[in-house]
């Protein structure tokens, strides 16, 4: 086995799965010992799980730069049930200087499990998870139709389940989402909902000024146009839906069982042209219009209302969040998101509707 | 006229900034000052960079120097590029900022140049839709409040908000008088112009995340509450050190001092927001109301001994981290032999349920080793010394220590056992800092505040009450020390303050806490 210490640098270190807790806890003590300035700092713990090596690297990465901002144990798992059976571990340390020659670190562990091992793994992640801290689990890439029982053991003693739709292949993922967050205590989160942030903050100063508050309720047509590059992929189409979907909830308009609202038209339009995610809205109000776009040049979205001048622009970034700030912005989040709760039951029916046709 | 209540934007829910105030014209009044630079519109610029000013939002300028708007613009820009704590300065956002800061020459006693301002609120009101609302902030010197507030009511640029319509708001920087005769007159010119509620006063210690945080570490958790009174509690340390001198501020200081620079409000918000009792609500009024109380509580300074419960210093010749620097004398703008303090150590008692008989320390200081700000609860040792015989030592009391600045966080001091076959204890710390486990740096002080202003919330500003019921606590002290033949004790720059102030402490067998 390699010197431990070597994991405060940033490398891996391979270490018996059965003792990661005590290995940890030596790394620290050395540390200790020889006088480094070293925190140890924890406010989440964040599993995870990968399919793949690619994705078990990304998540890697992601979680380490992630580990800057939000504190946290971080546990990858990459579990492939084809693989030979074996397990492995190694451990690591995410560390960046606060200033003053301190540095704060925080601890992460890689599990690699293939076969009949992979049932191995929930108990261990169990068993690594800092008590009283939340747990937030990912899931990277589509999520796994079958195998319930292993998902559901991983996702026991998790606070947070954090996917992303842009990366789903039908409407069932979403369903599977949503059902985590009906019929458990873990709250679903999505990485592409974070990302409307920005069009969600823009779209709501349209309807900042007093003289438009009410003209909310007065919705005629939304239309969203998206940047695909292949839009048959599901995955790409659900920023766009779950947008209409929380103007839709917010306007307090009905959707019925088949998903069409009731007074409203709701277009989607695909622009491959434009980079992906919502491109343009336009909202068709009685007495007037608005429309909130991205301004590629300047990287902002800007928002205009019947093109008067009292109609401000809402200086929105529009430049991508890479998928650790995405984390951050989730992880920084207390408890989860009732809007996304709220939202998801109408994008899948719209989504069901518009796979019909 | 009644007003009519708007509902919330339903968009706005589950945002991050749920509450988006309506888009108002701030007026500065000492735009070109150096708090303008360094401070507001930074901070402004920074509400902007997080997406937290209102769309429409316009910023006026208003001093009395030349500038046209590019110029001020552009020396704003420096000035953001400089001192934003989101700096430097993101071109598009900058861009749609500057489309709203604006600049109007005039002169602070003269109509002419408030005429011309507002002509030019009233431009922005058809251009951006701020609806006649207006905030006026006077970073300016105090002599000038009166004469602002009397022109802008006889210009007709304040609104009732009897009257229903848009609000004004003015936001007043200390200090908020020198003397409680002097507070009462500025607060009765305010007044005259403008209700109570109209009036922010801003205290920029209580827009700093530490302090509004000791409210939440008080009455967000369960197992603080109950050890926060005199049954469990020996005795609060509150330290405000800084370890700059006067700088460029000689002749303001001479006049202040740094009871009234510091104690009369910092340091009295600090000890309020420690020693308050849960409000019924988290209010402005609410919140304020059980402030002042503590205040309201704070023991007289005994008639004829005012100066037994406190001690007076100023620093000589002496050098802070490294450098040389000199006596308080032989700074700029200061009399040779003056005797303004600038060290103060003062004992407090606070005469009520909760703290009768617990001594409050409070010491602050210029020209101090290091800048610090730090509160410490020092709690009663433990009732019977089980480890006193073993060990032939004494075990160490408990220490909470609240660090408000810098490196701001929370520490808990403890005795815990030495690893190893006899019984030994020494004292450990349990640690938390904002920087290690929220990692961003929070947002400056007068963000906060300016936003609240916007918003129309006054919870983090100095109501009227708590002012004069602060001068009139500290006058009987100040007027002691003015009318004493003793000059301050001097004390080396770069020390803890004069001797004076240990014995003080020490004479009752408790010391001050290093922070």
């Amino acid at each position: 086995m390699s010197d431990i210490r070597e994991a405060i640098t940033g490398r891996e270190v391979r270490v018996d799965y059965a003792s990661i807790e005590q290995t940890l806890a030596e790394l620290w003590r050395i540390e200790k010992t020889e006088g480094v300035a070293v925190t140890r700092a924890a406010l989440w713990n964040v599993v995870a799980h990968a399919s793949n090596a690619r994705d078990h690297d990304e998540a890697s990465d992601t979680l380490a730069r992630a580990a800057a901002a939000v504190p946290q144990r971080t546990i990858v798992i990459r579990a492939d049930p084809t693989a030979p059976a074996e397990m492995a571990a190694w451990i690591s340390a995410n560390c960046h200087l606060l200033g003053e020659g301190k540095q704060v670190c925080s601890e992460e562990i890689s599990i690699v499990a293939g076969g009949d091992h992979v049932q191995r793994v929930p108990p261990l992640v169990s068993a690594l998870l800092i008590p009283d801290m939340p747990v937030a689990f990912w899931w990277l890439g589509d999520l796994p139709h079958d195998h319930a029982s292993y998902v559901h053991d991983l996702l026991e003693s998790a606070d947070r389940l954090i996917v992303d739709s842009s990366q789903f292949d039908s409407p069932t993922d979403l369903e599977i989402v949503e059902g985590v967050g009906k019929r458990t205590d873990t709250a679903a989160a999505d990485l592409n909902w974070i990302r409307l942030d920005g069009w969600r903050a823009a779209t709501a100063s349209v309807f900042d000024p007093p003289q438009m508050r009410d003209r909310l309720g007065t919705l005629q047509q939304i239309r969203v146009l998206s940047g695909v590059s292949d839009a048959s992929y599901f995955g790409e189409s659900v920023q766009a839906l779950l947008f209409a979907s929380w103007l839709i909830a917010q306007a307090g308009l009905d959707i019925d069982g088949d998903g069409g609202v009731s007074g409203v038209e709701v277009l989607f339009e695909a622009r491959p042209s434009q980079p992906p995610g919502v491109a343009r809205v336009d909202l068709e109000l009685k007495e007037s219009s608005a429309a909130i776009e991205r301004d590629l040049e300047r990287g902002v979205l800007v928002t205009n209302v019947d093109g008067r001048i009292d109609a401000p622009e809402a200086v929105t970034r529009t430049s991508a969040r890479k998928t650790d700030q995405l984390i951050v912005r989730e992880l920084q989040r207390p408890h989860g998101d009732p809007m996304l709760t709220k939202v998801l039951p109408i994008a899948i029916r719209m989504a069901k509707r518009l796979s019909r046709k | 006229m009644s007003s009519v209540v708007l509902e919330p934007n339903p968009l706005r829910e589950g945002l991050e900034q749920e509450r988006v105030p309506d888009a108002s014209c701030l007026v500065i009044f000492g735009a070109s000052g150096d708090l303008t630079h360094r401070k507001l519109l930074p901070a402004l610029y920074s509400l902007a960079h997080d997406g937290l000013l209102p769309a429409g939002q316009a910023i006026v300028g208003f001093a009395r120097p030349e500038y046209t708007d590019e110029a001020f613009r552009a020396e704003i820009k420096a000035a953001c590029n400089e001192f934003a704590r989101t700096k430097p300065a993101d071109d598009a956002i900058w861009q749609n900022f500057e489309k709203r800061l604006f600049y109007v020459q005039g002169s602070f006693t003269e109509p002419e140049g408030y005429n011309r301002l507002k002509q030019k609120l009233a431009e922005c009101d058809t251009t951006f839709g701020t609806g006649g609302r207006r905030i006026y902030y006077l970073a300016v010197p105090p002599n000038f409040f009166p004469v602002i507030a009397e022109l802008l009511g006889a210009e007709g640029m304040v609104a009732d908000p009897e009257r229903g319509g848009p609000y004004t708001r003015v936001i007043i920087e200390k200090p908020f008088g020198r003397d409680l005769e002097s507070a009462r007159e500025l607060n009765r010119v305010a007044v005259t112009t403008f209700r109570e509620r109209q009036v922010f006063r801003i205290d920029h210690y209580l827009g700093k995340e530490t302090v509004q945080n000791l409210l939440v570490l008080r009455f967000a958790n369960g197992f603080f509450e109950p050890f926060w009174n005199r049954q469990y509690i020996d005795h609060v340390q509150l330290t405000v050190a800084e370890s700059i001198g006067v700088e460029k501020r000689g002749a303001y200081f001479e006049q202040a001092g740094i009871a009234r620079d510091i104690i009369q409000n910092h340091m009295l918000q600090l000890v309020s927001l420690v020693a308050m009792e849960p409000p019924v609500a988290f209010e402005a009024e609410a919140v304020r109301d059980e402030k002042v109380k503590v205040i309201r509580a704070l023991r007289d300074f005994p008639a004829g001994h005012e100066c037994e419960l406190s001690v007076r210093g100023q620093y000589t010749t002496g050098s802070v981290l490294g450098e040389a620097v000199p006596g308080y004398r032989e700074e700029p703008d200061v009399a040779a032999d003056s005797r303004t303090e600038t060290f103060a150590a003062v004992k407090v008692f606070i005469d009520n349920w909760r703290w009768a008989d617990v001594p409050f320390y409070l010491r602050a200081g210029k020209r101090l080793p290091k800048r610090v700000t730090d509160i410490s609860i020092h709690f009663r040792p433990a009732p019977y010394p089980l480890f006193k015989k073993i060990q032939g030592g004494r075990t160490q009391p408990n220490v909470l220590s609240i660090r408000i600045q810098p490196d701001e966080g929370i520490s808990l001091k403890f005795d815990s056992k030495v690893p190893g076959a006899t019984i030994r204890t020494a004292p450990v710390t349990m640690e938390f800092r904002y920087a290690t486990s929220f990692g961003a740096e929070p947002p400056e002080a007068y963000e906060r505040l300016l936003l609240e202003t916007m918003l129309g919330d006054s919870t983090l500003f100095a109501r009227r009450d708590e002012v004069e019921t602060a001068w009139a606590w500290l006058d009987p002290l100040l007027r002691a020390w003015q009318n004493s033949p003793e000059p301050p004790d001097p004390y080396p720059a770069g020390t803890w303050g004069p001797p004076a102030a240990d014995a003080m402490i020490e004479r009752e067998g408790r010391r001050w806490r290093r922070p």
